[in-house]
Parts: C-alpha cells; sequence; structure tokens
C-alpha cells in the first residue's frame, strides 16, 4: 500500500501562485466574490504564505506553499462526530462530504488552516459551469472542504495502471499544483517507496515537516530556502 | 442507424431524462434536450492542443474536453445541448517554452471562453456612445454596413483613413492584418502596451544586431544579476524562465546558481534573490558600468572584448575611469564595497549573466541604462553562450511582398493627429482586443480622440473602456472555438511557433476576426488585389508548409502542429525573420534622470508595475484571477498602495488607511499596505484594477493607477516612460474597507494578529 507524501521545495518556489489557480480549477473551488472573501470565506486549499524579515533596506521574503499537510496523525480525524473527516489506507485524511454535518470540529482543530467550510451554496454564473471537472463532486452550504492530493487523479492513474497490469511508476500521478508548478517545486508520491523523488527529497537533511512540534507527523516535507549569505 | 450497445444506452439515458424533466415541474421550465452536433463519449476526457493568447510568450496549451450540457436556443427554443467542453488548461509537455506548466494567469485563459458577459453575437449601436446599448444585429447586415464604410474610404481616395489598433505579440493573425491593411492601403496596425519593451529591443538591437527580447540560458547559469527584471513573474516569458529557475536552483549536482536583483520596490522575482540590492531609481546604469570599470581593471578582460556593447558607451575603451566605487556609491546609493564584492562575483563565478528590464528602462535615460548593461554581459562573453543570453530565432511571418507599405505610427501620434483641428483623419477605426483609453495616460487624450473618429469597429468579446465606445461590434470566437497562433519573440532556445486548431464547437454567433477580415476583404467594391488567402486556416498551411518535419512521426509540420500545437526547430533558410541593418550610432553617455514634478512638491517617485493577477489590467475580468492572492500582499478583489512603514508613519499612515496619491497630472485614492520591500521615497501601485467599464468583475474596483502618470518619454527612443513620475502622498481617511487580504495562515500567525 502505497503512502502519498509531498515535497515542497523552497529554494525552488518563486511564489508565483500558478498552483493556487491549478487547483481551483481541477477541484472546482468556487470564487466567493469581494464581500464574502472580506469576512475571510475565500477557499483556496493551497495558498502561498510570505514571511518578511528585516527592515528595508535589508528586507528579505519568503514563499512558503501551505495545502493539507495529510498528517499521519491528524488533529482533524478524531473529533469528527460522523467519521467525515477520516484517514484512508494510503495515508490521505479523506472528507466524505455526505458524512459532513458541518460541525466545523476538523478545522477548529486543523493548525495549519487549511479547511474550508461553505457558509453558502456555491454557484457558478453560467456558463461558467462548464468547465467543472466531472471527476470531483460539488460541495453544497454547511460542508467542509479540503485539499485531497487530487485523488480523483491517484485513483485514476490507479485503475489505468492496473488495467495495463503494472505498477504506477513514480510521477506518473501528479496533483494540478505539482503539475503546473513551473519551477517544478512541488514534487508528489509514493513514500514507501524509497527509490521516488519524493522520498529522496523527504529524506533530505533538510527536510522540516511544518509545526513539526505539534506531533502531527505529516507527509509534506519542506525544504528551506538556501542562502548564499556572504 | 445502427443500433448498437452504446447508442442504445445513450437514447435511453435523453429520452428518459427528457420524460423525468418533461413530467415535473412548470411547464415554463421544461427542458427540450437537443440531439448532440457531434459524437461524444460521456465521461470520457479527450486531450487537444491550443495556444494560451492572455500574453505574449506564447505558451502551448494542452486542453482537456469532456461533455458537458450547454443550455442554448435552436430555432427559437430554448434548451440543452450535450457538448464537447473545455474543462482545463494545462501546460503542452512538449512545448519549448513552458514544457508542461502553465501560470495562474494561462489556466485562468478559460474563463474568457465561458464569461457570462461575452458578446454572444454582432452588435450595432443604439445609445449613446459609452453607454453600452447595443441592438442584435445578423452577420451579414453587420458585414454590409462595414464593407460600406471602407467602399466609402476607398472610392474617395482616402485609404488611409482607416486605422487599426491591435494587440501587441508576433503571429500570424497579426501578420494577416497587416496584409489586409497593406492592400487596402492602409498605415499599419498600431499597438500600445503600458508596460512595453521597445527600449530594451532597441538597445539589443544596437548592442547585438538583435532588436528582440532575450532568454536566459538559466539551467547553465551560475550567476544572474537582474536590474529590476521581473522574470519570474509578470516580465518576458516567465513561465519558460520560471522552469530555468527551478534547474537554476537545485538541477546540478553541487551547483546552485545565485541570484543577485537590483531594484527600488521588491518585486515577486527580487522576492526570490539571494541578494536583493536597493538602488536610486534610473541610476542603474551608472552600477553596471561602475561593476564594468572594476571587472576590467582587476581580471585580464579587455575593454576590446565587449566589440560594438562597449563602443556604444561613452568612456568604454579608456575602461571607464570616471565610475569609481566612490562614484558609483553617490550616484546610486550602493556601499562601495558591496559594488566591489558583486563585481568580484560577477567576473568570478561564471558562467554569470546581466538582464535589466522594467523600471529602469521606463526612465528618461532608459536607454542608457539598457546599453551599459548589455556591454557588461558583452564584457563577461554571456551573450549566446551556455548559461547568458539568447536571442529565440524568428519565424518570418509576412508572406513575401506583403510587408505593410505604410509604417505604423505610435498610439500618442495617432491621437493628436486625430484631436488636430478639423476633420479626424481617421474615419473608420478597427479595435482588436486593444484597450489603450485604460493602459495610455491621460495626458495623450486618448479617450477623447477615440471618440472624435467617426466610425468605430470592434472585433473585442467584451465592452471594456475602448470597445465600449464602438459603433459596431463584430466578436471573435475565443482562442479555444478557432485556429489560435503565436510565434514567441522569446522563452526558447530553438525556433517555436505555436498554432492549433479548434478545441470546441463556437459557443455562439461569433466569427474569427481573421476569417472576417479575410470575408472583409473579398466583399469590397474594388477587392483587395491581390487577393488574401481564403481562410485563416489557409494561410496557416500555407506558412507551415516551408517548414520542415521535425518530429516524424508525427508527419509534417503541418500535421504535428494539428497533433502538438506547436513546430519547434532550426529554421531552414528564407523561412527566419530578415536581421535588421543595425542603426549606427555614437557613443552613449551618461544621462541623469529626469522625472516629471518638483521633488519639493512632489517627494516620491512613482511606480506602477504590471498586476501579477491582470498584467495591464487586461485579465481583470476573470473572476479566477480577481480572488487570486497577490504573491506579496494576499491582497484579492482589491486595488492598493505600497508605502514604507516608516515613511507611512511619518505621514501619520496606518495599514489599511485610504491615501491619495497625486501628481501634476492626476490623483487616484486607494488603501494603504505597508511593507518593508520599498524604499522610502517610492510608493508603488499595481496596474490592473480600476476599470470603468469591464465586465461585472471588474468594473468600478477602485481607480486607474495610469491617471496618475506624466507622459514623460525615453529620451532617445520616445518610449513612454511610465517610472519617471514624482507624486505627493496624503492620508486621505480610515480603511474604508475595500482591501481584502486573504484571512488564511497558520492558525499561530493568523490568531497572533487578531
Amino acid at each position: 500500500m502505497p503512502r502519498w507524501g509531498m515535497a515542497v521545495d523552497l529554494d525552488s518556489c518563486t511564489g508565483c501562485g500558478a498552483c493556487v489557480t491549478a487547483c481551483r480549477a481541477e477541484n472546482n473551488i468556487s470564487t466567493v466574490g469581494d464581500e464574502q472573501a472580506s469576512l475571510g470565506r475565500a477557499k483556496h486549499w493551497i495558498r502561498v504564505e510570505r514571511y518578511w524579515e528585516g527592515d528595508f533596506p535589508d528586507v528579505r521574503l519568503k514563499f512558503r506553499p501551505v495545502m493539507c499537510q495529510q498528517c499521519n496523525n491528524a488533529p482533524c480525524e478524531p473529533v469528527c462526530p460522523t467519521y467525515a473527516s477520516h484517514h484512508t489506507e494510503d495515508g490521505l485524511n479523506a472528507q466524505v462530504y455526505n458524512r459532513c454535518i458541518g460541525t466545523r470540529y476538523c478545522a477548529n482543530a486543523c493548525p495549519y488552516n487549511v479547511r474550508f467550510f461553505n457558509f453558502f451554496n456555491p454557484s457558478w454564473e453560467k456558463p461558467l459551469h462548464l468547465q467543472l471537472n466531472p471527476d470531483v463532486s460539488l460541495r453544497e452550504v454547511g460542508v467542509m472542504e479540503k485539499c485531497t492530493f487530487c485523488v480523483q487523479r491517484i485513483k485514476a492513474t490507479g485503475i489505468q495502471a492496473k488495467a495495463e497490469g503494472r505498477a504506477v511508476r513514480d510521477g506518473e500521478i501528479q496533483p494540478a499544483c505539482a503539475q503546473a508548478c513551473p519551477p517544478r517545486a512541488l514534487v508528489f508520491g509514493d513514500l514507501e517507496d524509497p527509490d521516488s523523488e519524493v522520498s529522496r527529497l523527504s529524506a533530505s537533511p533538510r527536510g522540516a515537516a511544518l509545526l513539526e512540534d505539534l506531533g502531527t507527523r505529516p507527509n509534506v516535507t519542506y525544504l528551506p530556502r538556501l542562502s548564499q549569505a556572504i | 442507424m445502427p443500433m448498437d450497445r452504446r447508442s442504445f444506452i445513450r437514447l435511453t439515458a435523453i429520452t428518459g431524462a427528457s420524460a423525468t424533466l418533461a413530467s415535473c415541474g412548470n411547464p415554463e421550465n421544461e427542458l427540450i434536450r437537443f440531439v448532440p452536433d457531434e459524437d461524444i463519449i460521456p465521461g470520457q476526457a479527450v486531450w487537444k492542443p491550443s495556444v494560451c493568447p492572455l500574453c505574449s510568450a506564447g505558451c502551448g496549451l494542452t486542453v482537456r474536453v469532456m461533455d458537458a450540457d450547454a443550455e442554448v436556443t435552436r430555432n427559437g427554443q430554448a434548451g440543452v445541448v450535450r457538448i464537447a467542453a473545455a474543462k482545463k488548461l494545462e501546460g503542452q509537455p512538449s512545448h519549448p517554452v513552458n514544457q508542461g506548466t502553465l501560470c495562474a494567469r494561462g489556466q485562468s485563459a478559460i474563463q474568457v471562453t465561458y464569461h457570462p458577459d461575452r458578446i454572444t453575437q454582432p452588435l450595432k449601436r443604439s445609445g449613446t456612445r459609452g453607454d453600452g446599448r447595443y441592438d442584435a444585429i445578423s452577420w451579414d447586415d453587420a458585414l454590409t454596413e462595414l464593407v460600406g464604410r471602407l467602399d466609402a474610404l476607398a472610392s474617395a481616395g482616402n485609404q488611409t483613413g482607416l486605422a487599426f489598433l491591435a494587440r501587441p505579440g508576433a503571429s500570424h493573425r497579426r501578420a494577416l492584418v497587416d496584409q489586409f491593411l497593406a492592400r487596402f492601403g492602409a498605415p499599419g496596425a498600431v499597438t500600445f502596451e503600458l508596460f512595453g519593451d521597445d527600449v530594451l529591443r532597441q538597445a539589443n538591437g544596437l548592442s547585438f544586431g538583435r532588436p528582440q527580447l532575450p532568454t536566459l540560458d538559466l539551467p547553465n547559469a551560475r550567476f544572474v544579476l537582474s536590474f529590476g527584471a521581473d522574470f519570474l513573474g509578470t516580465w518576458n516569458s516567465p513561465v519558460a524562465h520560471a522552469v530555468g529557475y527551478g534547474e537554476f536552483r537545485r538541477g546540478r549536482p553541487d551547483i546552485r546558481g545565485r541570484f543577485v536583483q537590483v531594484e527600488s520596490r521588491m518585486s515577486q522575482t527580487g522576492a526570490n534573490a539571494d541578494e536583493w540590492v536597493p538602488v536610486t531609481p534610473g541610476t542603474e546604469g551608472v552600477l553596471a558600468l561602475g561593476l564594468a570599470h572594476l571587472i576590467m581593471s582587476a581580471t585580464p578582460r579587455t575593454a576590446a572584448g565587449a566589440g560594438r556593447a562597449g563602443a556604444l558607451v561613452d568612456g568604454w575603451a579608456g575602461g571607464l575611469t570616471a565610475y569609481t566605487p566612490d562614484a558609483v556609491q553617490a550616484i546610486t546609493g550602493v556601499d562601495a564595497r558591496r559594488i566591489e564584492r558583486i563585481a568580484r562575483e560577477f567576473a568570478a563565478s561564471g558562467p554569470a549573466v546581466a538582464i535589466i528590464a522594467g523600471p529602469p528602462l521606463a526612465q528618461t535615460n532608459g536607454l542608457f541604462n539598457a546599453l551599459a548593461v548589455n556591454a557588461l554581459n558583452a564584457l563577461v562573453g554571456s551573450v549566446g553562450q551556455p548559461g547568458g543570453l539568447f536571442f529565440t530565432p524568428q519565424r518570418d511571418l509576412a508572406p513575401a511582398g506583403s510587408r505593410a507599405s505604410r509604417p505604423a505610427t505610435s498610439l500618442s501620434a495617432l491621437a493628436s493627429g486625430i484631436l488636430a483641428d478639423g476633420e479626424s483623419p481617421v474615419q473608420v477605426l478597427l479595435v482588436d482586443g486593444a484597450n489603450p483609453i485604460f493602459t495610455a495616460p491621460r495626458a495623450w487624450r486618448v479617450g477623447e480622440a477615440i471618440a472624435k473618429v467617426p466610425y468605430i469597429a470592434s472585433f473585442g468579446s467584451f465592452l471594456d473602456e475602448t470597445s465600449g465606445l464602438a459603433d459596431l461590434i463584430l466578436p471573435d470566437h475565443s482562442f479555444l472555438e478557432s485556429w489560435v497562433d503565436a510565434a514567441p519573440e522569446s522563452g526558447s532556445m530553438v525556433a517555436v511557433v505555436s498554432a492549433a486548431p479548434p478545441v470546441m464547437r463556437p459557443l455562439y454567433q461569433t466569427r474569427a476576426m481573421p476569417d472576417v477580415l479575410l470575408d472583409v476583404s473579398r466583399r469590397l467594391e474594388r477587392p483587395v488585389d491581390p487577393p488574401l488567402p481564403q481562410a485563416y486556416e489557409e494561410a496557416l498551411q500555407t506558412s507551415f508548409a516551408a517548414l520542415p518535419a521535425t518530429r516524424p512521426e508525427l508527419g509534417d509540420a503541418w500535421a504535428a502542429v494539428q497533433e502538438q500545437g506547436h513546430w519547434a526547430g532550426t529554421l531552414p533558410a528564407g523561412a527566419q525573420a530578415p536581421a535588421a541593418a543595425p542603426a549606427a550610432r555614437g557613443p552613449v553617455t551618461m544621462a541623469e534622470p529626469q522625472f516629471d514634478g518638483d521633488a519639493s512638491q512632489y517627494p516620491f517617485h512613482f511606480l506602477p508595475y504590471p498586476s501579477a493577477a491582470f498584467l495591464d489590467g487586461s485579465l481583470a475580468h476573470l473572476p479566477w484571477l480577481q480572488e487570486m492572492p497577490d504573491p506579496l500582499t494576499s491582497a484579492m478583489w482589491s486595488q492598493w498602495v505600497e508605502i514604507n512603514p516608516a515613511t507611512a508613519a511619518r505621514l501619520g499612515i496606518g495599514d489599511g488607511d485610504v491615501i491619495e496619491v497625486a501628481s501634476a497630472h492626476g490623483s487616484v485614492r486607494a488603501p494603504a499596505v505597508l511593507t518593508p520591500g520599498i524604499a522610502p521615497d517610492i510608493v508603488a501601485m499595481p496596474v490592473g484594477q480600476g476599470h470603468r467599464m469591464f465586465t461585472r468583475y471588474a468594473s468600478g474596483r477602485g481607480e486607474n493607477p495610469v491617471g496618475v502618470l506624466a507622459p514623460v518619454t525615453e529620451a532617445t527612443t520616445g518610449a513612454l516612460a511610465w517610472a519617471a513620475t514624482r507624486v505627493r502622498v496624503t492620508r486621505a481617511g480610515g480603511p474604508d474597507g475595500r482591501l481584502i487580504l486573504f484571512a488564511g495562515g497558520l492558525r499561530e500567525h493568523v490568531e497572533h494578529g487578531r
């Protein structure tokens, strides 16, 4: 059984936001408009955080894309009264939309703030709805949604590989964010496969998990930006 | 009709759905399900090539096409039909520019096709100009009307009374427009880009004989020194450079490229630099010459090694003795020891390359700055060498003997010509998706000039500030519904021409602009002679027939284009664009930048910059981009002014306060964003918001910072010096709630901020 994970090379990430839009396009994430966005209700399953350091003129800015860390010890899972938020065999923190009753306990428990609540029914002004991806279900009002590592792509590739009687190749599955990323800063793959690129990167001495001390044991590893200060 | 299992299931599904729908609800909500026009297998994705039309980079797309239910009206009856619809745009893996990746803007291009405010059929103005009232009109009537206007020009012998406003970027589409204009007898098409690169093109023509944008060979470079170039964000071919940047950082074992950015407001690209060097605006060229002086005096590299690029700089042959580190520090504000260190690194860690673009070229001395950096590149031998600057070979797009007989004029000259006393010299204006009323400085009075033209026809898909003045609208297909092509100026080491067939059937009663123009050329009383190609597709086919097959497994060049959406390879002799003879020119002396506005009255430099989401504002109508948090501020749906926190404190300005930025030419109000990545004497604003009219998503959102710009130009080239305006800044009030920041962040940060 694979364990899906991602390595994020912050030394290559340029902060461009291609991943943010790719995720929105792939996963039918609705725009909420300016009024709802000003209430903090915009949904971005992946976001690019920015960290300013220092003052002018010795100033630095660091970017960090943050999506669901797919924790092995996920705080969002045990708090769900309906088991909508649960752990899959292949290591994903999955969300069953039609089990979710909208308690929002999971969002409260998540230290990474990567779960998004639907405060109202999403809408697409016609004919924008023609773009919707039929492989991803739409979420209605009262339902929590989050990054799935593009589980629809994982499944589709798995089915294809099985039909062809072979194993899934490393790099064959790409979540939308990793696929769009121009500098290839996001690398996805199977952490149980010691030869996969994601395993190699995650094992790097540079690697670190986000808020590691909380003990969430994420499947996402960050490789911090290098500096060549002289 | 032979009935197999699949058709049987499809039929039962259709009749079943219709029966269910017919048996419930109100009669007025009954949905008729029409028979699809095309053979579609439900649930099965097909991938088709296309070309991103949103900027000049010309990235290749692969489009996921699947079935979808579209609402249509047929014979007056509303209903639903299953269509093959584009679902997602992704990078074409085999395309040499974007190599399988795509930026946020390119991915949002799909919303152009499905935009709810797209113009769906030809329209004729019924209200006064600019009030947005139009009546539907048939294509036949619309074309008759336009042809009548052109015939009137021709019979009066006034063919030069036709003007064409085009989008920038080379393509066969544009070549067809130029062909049409040349054969009709009209001047060439006018283009205007607020953040244009004419200064750099001219400088590269002078220094290297290549008047085009360069491509950085990042995968092989070890040191990149960038003067204001936002090559990972909005400038040139950002996706191509970002792909190369990934390899620059981690593509080679034990080598990590080093990157220094020189600029006075931190751009998205500058945020990635190992070292960020703020510099006094307009003095970038002096810094480059200071580095060149040190390199020439400390290493075996000689002044003569820089060839023509060096000879163009006054004092070069003598070793630039005036540009000592201390003298350069006094002018640029960069510490002398830092200059010495950067010069050492630049000379020692080859391949090293310098690049200049953006604000340093948008000064009155932009050409000097560009020539200085070009000479620095020539000195270290980075031109055309691995890890250096390259110029993508250019395909000659103009068929033999069809170059415009009359050169195109500039937008400002066109406007002042129209506004001169008497009748407008332009009697008929055709607009193809350009919106100069939004992007041109107010002092050029482009809006007034266009309003004075007696007849305007627009091919645009949306009503904006410019097309909203049109008397006739002949809406173009979206790029997914027609042939589309682009000839990238940069972003690839080999020549590349992107072109691709339609991905889906047109949703509406629209027609491809090139085909409309060709149709018009045949309908004229005196059809153009010699005749133009029958169709856009035919022109493309003829052009690609002249190119060799580069992937034999896909067939000839034309077959390959239809399969993968581009041709890439070595151009045969005769297919390459003719090289422009370099203009002979004496050495350029150091020129100090001049600014509009007195420093005592207007103490701040005003820096407009292309928005990461909307570029020059042409993409502000796409809701995905409106809701994409800005990389540096996380703002969405908003307009803002960036200001240094120390300056803000001195002026009593808090984060989010509304401030007024005023020049001698205009003022704009927007919320303040306090950021450390900007010099204390600069305020910066993204261009893109502030549309008066541009669909439901962009209209009335903030104010357009272009209104502040002075009509200052670069002294030699005449290009708009958009970074040379001085302004004053005052607090106008507290937060007005219009600055929307993305609330998401790690919980500890978000709650700490509350």
